[in-house]
């Protein structure tokens, strides 16, 4: 197998002073729509889905994001997508429901350093602040669709359909290196 | 030291001289200086020529008002920037800059002759004159327009500064730092808000910078200046300086423009040039202060005419005496103390002539103990003086009749006519404005945004009363967040309060017809040409402003309006208010194409979606197309080989072999739940309760009109799934649609929908040996007529990768679609690359992709279809499930124009004499009607190259359906073509060649 290097490619694609952009493995991803009574669902996941938009929560192996009313994203590790399927279409009659592997449909960033919550407004209209720590949020970053995962003060995860990502990447990078420059 | 510079005053560091150039001189002036009074601290007036009349002209102001003093800025190459204006743009040692709209030279100008034909450049001067003849529009008059409009020269390289932008979000945002946005500033920095205070100046300070005789708190007002400005910091105030508030947005979302880097002598490193804030503001508090008018009366354009409130800023805030022996021409109390200011600084003021006959006694008392000499109840007539003044010309007036003139010397002349409250940003809010009579200004009145104005901006007067308003302010900007806040107003001494009257032009006892008594500077618009346009029939105030361009310049109008107003008014005998106000847009003043566009330029311009497969047509010399934001790979030629040559060539070598293309563009969308085939059902015009599992088909999509919206093959991959492909550019709003439809109309329906587009890399096979290509790698399913026959659908393995394969065909041959987990696309490219190259595998793009299908009939939505397509006019009436009790789109296609003889049907032409007809070409059934011919279609897709051995073409012709073999005609320039209405099918219309 030819590895082909790109910007999607996991590393260090920028670090100063001011932040650090990482493109990480890419985990397990799922697309989970239900509604109703969802403890059979949850029951399968061994995982309480979160019931506010915005709102997390982790078990099992498993990491959930409630995106809206009937929607969340699971993330997990690769090798545990098969057997998190399997777990919920065993429940699908009991409580049908849409679940669609999307693993191989996004890019993540992993992004951090002081000057972080000045980084994502170079994107974002939304005040990054009004996004708590260990929330999350589907929002737009310059323009595109992302997922922004807050996990520490200055800490984040952005992730991004791969056609977008180089675009979107080189903004943070560009911005890595003008917030480092600047004087406050 | 030039006689001009007063040493110990102003705030410029003399100790730190700075040089630049301008119009190749060597000018010396001193950091903190702004072109404009480095400029006048060298005794030069003469900055500019202007606009209409090549007229000479200097700075008539010292701020970001200033109509006449543009000048180009360069910094090396690419960094030019024509209409700069000298009295914002800072120094630094090497600044370039260059006088406008002059040949051969500043003093010397060609088309000064405008000024002296000036009878002839009336209003409305191009309306009347480029009416006639009818042909002299194209080849004289528009290129003589086209060539004479603009000021300054274009850039025309590529700039190779940065912009960049940034979105910020605050509790009170005040926009001005003068007496009135300090105390707002002051009042509102209470525990926890985030406050911020900009101004477009290189300092804070406003009003201040330049009154330094004011007390405020017992200090100088420079000493309480940095003080204040220290507290603010103290207390967590952001200040932000050279950041103009361009625009006031929806719900209190304000434009914000940071010059970073202009007033560098070295530019620092990743550091933009400008950048554009998208403030979100809780509360905003406007203190943009107010702008000072002129006074209209003849010559009051001549260099060394100038403000006499920015007289005093230069001499206050630059150290600039702009005359030794000025005169002051005035009708308000303020131009008396830049009269006094300049006196004390040792200038030798000729006269302060008041058109006012009662002056307060304390200004009187002030020019006797200076030796001023005062002429109250006096008219400005005149001044003379080519490249600057040397004398204005004034009258007295009694019982309303212009008396005997006098004739003043002097260097400069200083003029007020009073000050207009900026309430730009206050209109950018939909603000509604009061007219005050007597101030003879507008007034703010309402706003619907959460906006409050302060100070001279809403026609306060005086450092005390700005300060008490702006901590007033301040406190209710606070007291909406639902916080309280105790704001204490300084005491003020020195203040120079004051008032004043308003007018429209001066008097004159010469005749107002030949008087050149300008209202706006920056387009040459005179008081005469507002009445001409008034007596023309032009009777609001928005006729006339478009008439003679009154306002419409670069500085929109900030002295020139309410001036234009009066004498509008003045002229249709209606009170202001009901001639109106033209409305102020964003920006407030001029700003760069670089602001605006951020960091959207170059590569960053727009996305450019590549799928995981375009690195390997990158490096296969692809030629790439655009395809909505996807860039796809357009055709492969190989060395030597044109687009014709390389399309002849894919296109034979998949009819014969095996071609491989990249299809991963197309649209995706898993449809998931228990009423997924419900939901199909309903969508798309087909019926899908008893298409099987594994088994796939063509979809075609309609909008509730009964138009064509997609199409696209979808598989039904299990009970309750379908894999359903939509076209590249549809796939958004296929989804968008979806969406609607499930979220507004059937809520009900157990169903979900999840975009899959790049969840998978998809490859498409086609040829007779694409089956034979493919099979060994597949597992999980044998590629036979009779185990996978054509539009069947199934998950399996592929070269060891999980994948769904479908066996479709947009060729006409033997082909399959294989998707695979997006990352592993490439690899999976070049597994079937190897595994071809026995079958000579050719790898071809989107023109041969389209060549074939062409060939086939299969119509492309959005080429072949245009959104007033219906499935019958595509000949696709097969497509409908006639039996279904629904589908969007179902009543739309019973409506009786959708059900109408004689539309516009899909069909094939060939033409007779076997050339290529043109896309978008119109078509007409008889040539030798009279022009202009009845249309009855056009060309929709025309192809040369194919493997039909001939061009072929498709058209929407009126009732072509009924037409199969008659003549059609297209003209084009040169000729008329001749072609024969066929059938869409070109190659196999039998489908023998889909058979493995």
């Amino acid at each position: 197998m030819t590895a082909h290097a790109n910007i999607l490619t996991p590393g260090t694609l920028a670090d100063t002073a001011a932040a650090r952009v990482t493109v990480t493995a890419a985990p397990g991803r799922l697309s989970l729509r239900a509604r109703g009574e969802l403890g059979a669902i949850e029951g399968a996941l061994g995982l309480s889905l979160p019931g506010k938009i915005g709102g997390r929560s982790q078990d099992n192996g498993i990491e959930a994001l409630c995106l809206g009313p009937d929607e969340w994203v699971l993330l997990t590790a690769p090798e545990n997508v098969a057997s998190v399927v399997a777990a919920a279409a065993a429940v699908y009659d009991a409580h049908p429901h849409s679940l669609v592997d999307v693993s191989a449909r996004e890019t993540t960033v992993a992004i951090d350093g002081p000057r972080v919550l000045d980084l994502l407004c170079l994107g974002m209209a939304r005040d990054p602040e009004s996004i708590a720590e260990g929330e999350g949020r589907r929002t737009l970053f310059d323009g595109q669709t992302v997922l922004l995962w807050r996990d520490g003060a200055t800490k984040f995860r952005m992730d991004v359909w791969h056609s977008f990502a180089p675009h979107l990447l080189g903004l943070l990078e560009i911005g890595c290196r003008e917030l480092a420059a600047e004087t406050l | 030291m030039s006689k001009y510079r007063v040493s110990g005053r102003g705030r410029i560091d003399t100790s730190r001289p700075v040089s630049f150039t301008f119009d190749g001189k060597r000018i010396k002036g001193a950091k903190g200086d702004t072109v404009a009074s480095a400029l006048l601290a060298n005794g030069i007036h003469l900055m500019g020529r202007s606009f209409k009349y090549h007229r000479p002209r200097g700075a008539v102001a010292a701020g970001s008002e200033e109509p006449n003093a543009l000048i180009g800025t360069r910094r090396g190459p690419g960094r030019f920037e024509p209409n700069t204006r000298a009295t914002v743009q800072e120094i630094w040692e090497g600044l370039e800059t260059n006088s406008q709209n002059k040949f051969p030279s500043l003093k010397f100008d060609v088309g000064a002759v405008n000024d002296a034909a000036y009878m002839m450049f009336s209003a409305g001067f191009y309306y009347k004159t480029f009416m006639w003849p009818r042909s002299f529009w194209d080849k004289v008059y528009e290129p003589f327009i086209r060539a004479a409009a603009g000021l300054g020269v274009s850039p025309k390289e590529e700039d190779p500064d940065t912009y960049a932008s940034r979105n910020a979000f605050c509790d009170v945002l005040v926009i001005g730092s003068g007496p009135a946005g300090l105390a707002a500033a002051r009042a509102a920095a209470v525990e926890g808000l985030k406050v911020v205070l900009v101004d477009e100046n290189a300092e804070a300070g406003g009003t201040l910078l330049s009154e330094p005789q004011a007390v405020i708190d017992g200090k100088p007002a420079w000493d309480w200046l940095s003080s204040e400005l220290a507290a603010l910091k103290a207390a967590g105030v952001k200040i932000m300086t050279r950041t103009t508030a361009i625009a006031y947005y929806h719900q209190n979302l304000i434009g914000l423009v940071e010059k970073l880097s202009d007033h560098l002598e070295v530019l620092p490193q990743d550091t933009p040039r400008e950048r554009l804030w998208r403030m979100r503001a809780k509360q905003v508090v406007l203190a943009q202060g107010a702008l000072e008018k002129p006074l209209v009366f003849h010559g009051n354009d001549r260099p060394g005419v100038m403000l006499a409130g920015s007289a005093q800023t230069y001499l206050n805030r630059y150290g600039v005496l702009v005359g030794t022996s000025p005169a002051v021409v005035t009708s308000h109390d303020s131009a008396w103390f830049s009269a006094f200011d300049l006196a004390d600084a040792g200038a030798k003021v000729q006269a302060i002539v008041d058109t006012r006959s009662e002056i307060r006694q304390e200004l009187l008392d002030g020019a006797k103990s200076r030796g001023i000499r005062v002429l109250a109840g006096y008219t400005a007539t005149g001044t003379e003086g080519r490249l600057r003044v040397k004398s204005v010309r004034v009258n007295p007036m009694q019982s309303g009749k212009v008396g005997a003139p006098e004739t003043i010397s002097c260097d400069a002349l200083l003029m007020s006519g009073g000050w207009t409250p900026s309430l730009h940003l206050f209109s950018h809010t939909q603000g509604k404005l009061a007219w005050d009579d007597d101030r003879t200004t507008f007034l703010p009145d309402y706003t619907p945004e959460d906006c409050v104005i302060a100070g001279a901006g809403r026609g306060l007067w005086g450092i005390a009363a700005a300060l008490a308003d702006g901590a007033e302010k301040g406190q209710q900007a606070v007291e909406a967040l639902g916080r309280s806040a105790i704001a204490a107003v300084p005491a003020v001494k020195n203040d120079r309060t004051g008032t004043g009257v308003s007018h429209k032009e001066l008097p004159t006892d010469l005749s107002p017809g030949k008087a050149k008594a300008f209202v706006d500077y920056q387009n040459d618009v005179t008081a005469k040409d507002l009445r001409l346009a008034v007596r023309e029939g032009m009777k609001s105030i928005e006729h006339v402003k478009r008439y003679t361009t009154n306002g419409m310049a670069t500085d929109q109008g900030k002295m020139s309006n309410i001036n234009g107003l009066n004498i509008a008014s003045d002229a249709l005998g209606r009170k202001q208010p009901q001639v109106g106000l033209t409305t102020f847009r964003p920006p407030y003043t001029p700003t760069t194409f670089g602001a605006f566009a951020g960091y959207h330029r170059g590569g960053h311009f727009e996305v450019t979606r590549k799928t995981r497969i375009d690195s390997w047509a990158a490096e296969n010399g692809a030629v790439f197309e655009p395809v909505s934001q996807w860039r796809r790979a357009w055709y492969f030629p190989k060395a030597g080989e044109t687009m014709d040559q390389a399309v002849a060539r894919e296109c034979a070598a998949t009819r014969s072999s095996v071609g491989i293309f990249d299809a991963s563009t197309l649209g995706k969308i898993e449809v998931v739940g228990p009423d997924a085939v419900e939901f199909m059902n309903r969508m798309y015009t087909n019926p899908w309760t008893k298409l099987g599992v594994n088994r796939c088909r063509y979809g075609l999509l309609l909008g509730d009109d009964g138009f064509i919206r997609d199409d696209g093959v979808i598989g039904r991959m299990g009970q309750d799934k379908f894999h359903v492909t939509t076209t590249t550019g549809g796939a958004a709003r296929v989804l968008n649609m979806m969406e609607d439809y499930l979220q507004t109309e059937w809520p009900d329906l157990n169903v979900w929908l999840t975009s899959t587009t790049e969840q998978w890399s998809t490859i498409a096979l086609n040829g007779p040996n694409a089956a034979k290509l493919l099979a060994p790698l597949v597992e999980g399913v044998e590629l036979t007529e009779e185990a996978f026959p054509h539009m069947s659908c199934v998950e399996c393995t592929v070269a060891g990768m999980p994948a769904r394969l479908f066996r479709v065909s947009f060729t006409g041959e033997i082909g399959f679609e294989v998707n695979v987990p997006a990352p592993m696309g490439r690899q999976l490219w070049e597994t079937l690359w190897k595994a071809g190259e026995q079958y000579g595998i050719t790898a071809y793009g989107t023109e041969t992709m389209h060549v074939l299908r062409a060939e086939k009939g299969y119509i492309i939505v959005g080429q072949d279809t245009d959104g007033t397509v219906t499935p019958d006019d595509a000949g696709m009436a097969w497509a409908i499930g006639k039996a279904k009790p629904d589908f969007v789109g179902k009543r739309g296609l019973a409506r009786p124009d959708l059900t109408a003889k004689g539309r516009k049907q899909l069909v094939g032409l060939l033409t007779e004499d076997g050339s290529k007809l043109e896309e978008g070409a119109q078509i007409v059934f008889d040539p030798a009607q009279p022009v202009p011919m009845k249309m009855v279609g056009h060309v929709t897709s025309s192809y040369d190259t194919g493997t039909t051995g001939r061009p072929i073409a498709l058209a929407l012709v009126e009732g072509g359906h009924d037409r199969m073999g008659e003549t059609v005609h297209i003209p084009m320039p040169d000729r008329t073509i001749a072609a024969k209405i066929t059938g869409t099918v070109f190659y196999d219309p039998e489908n023998a060649k889909l058979k493995i």
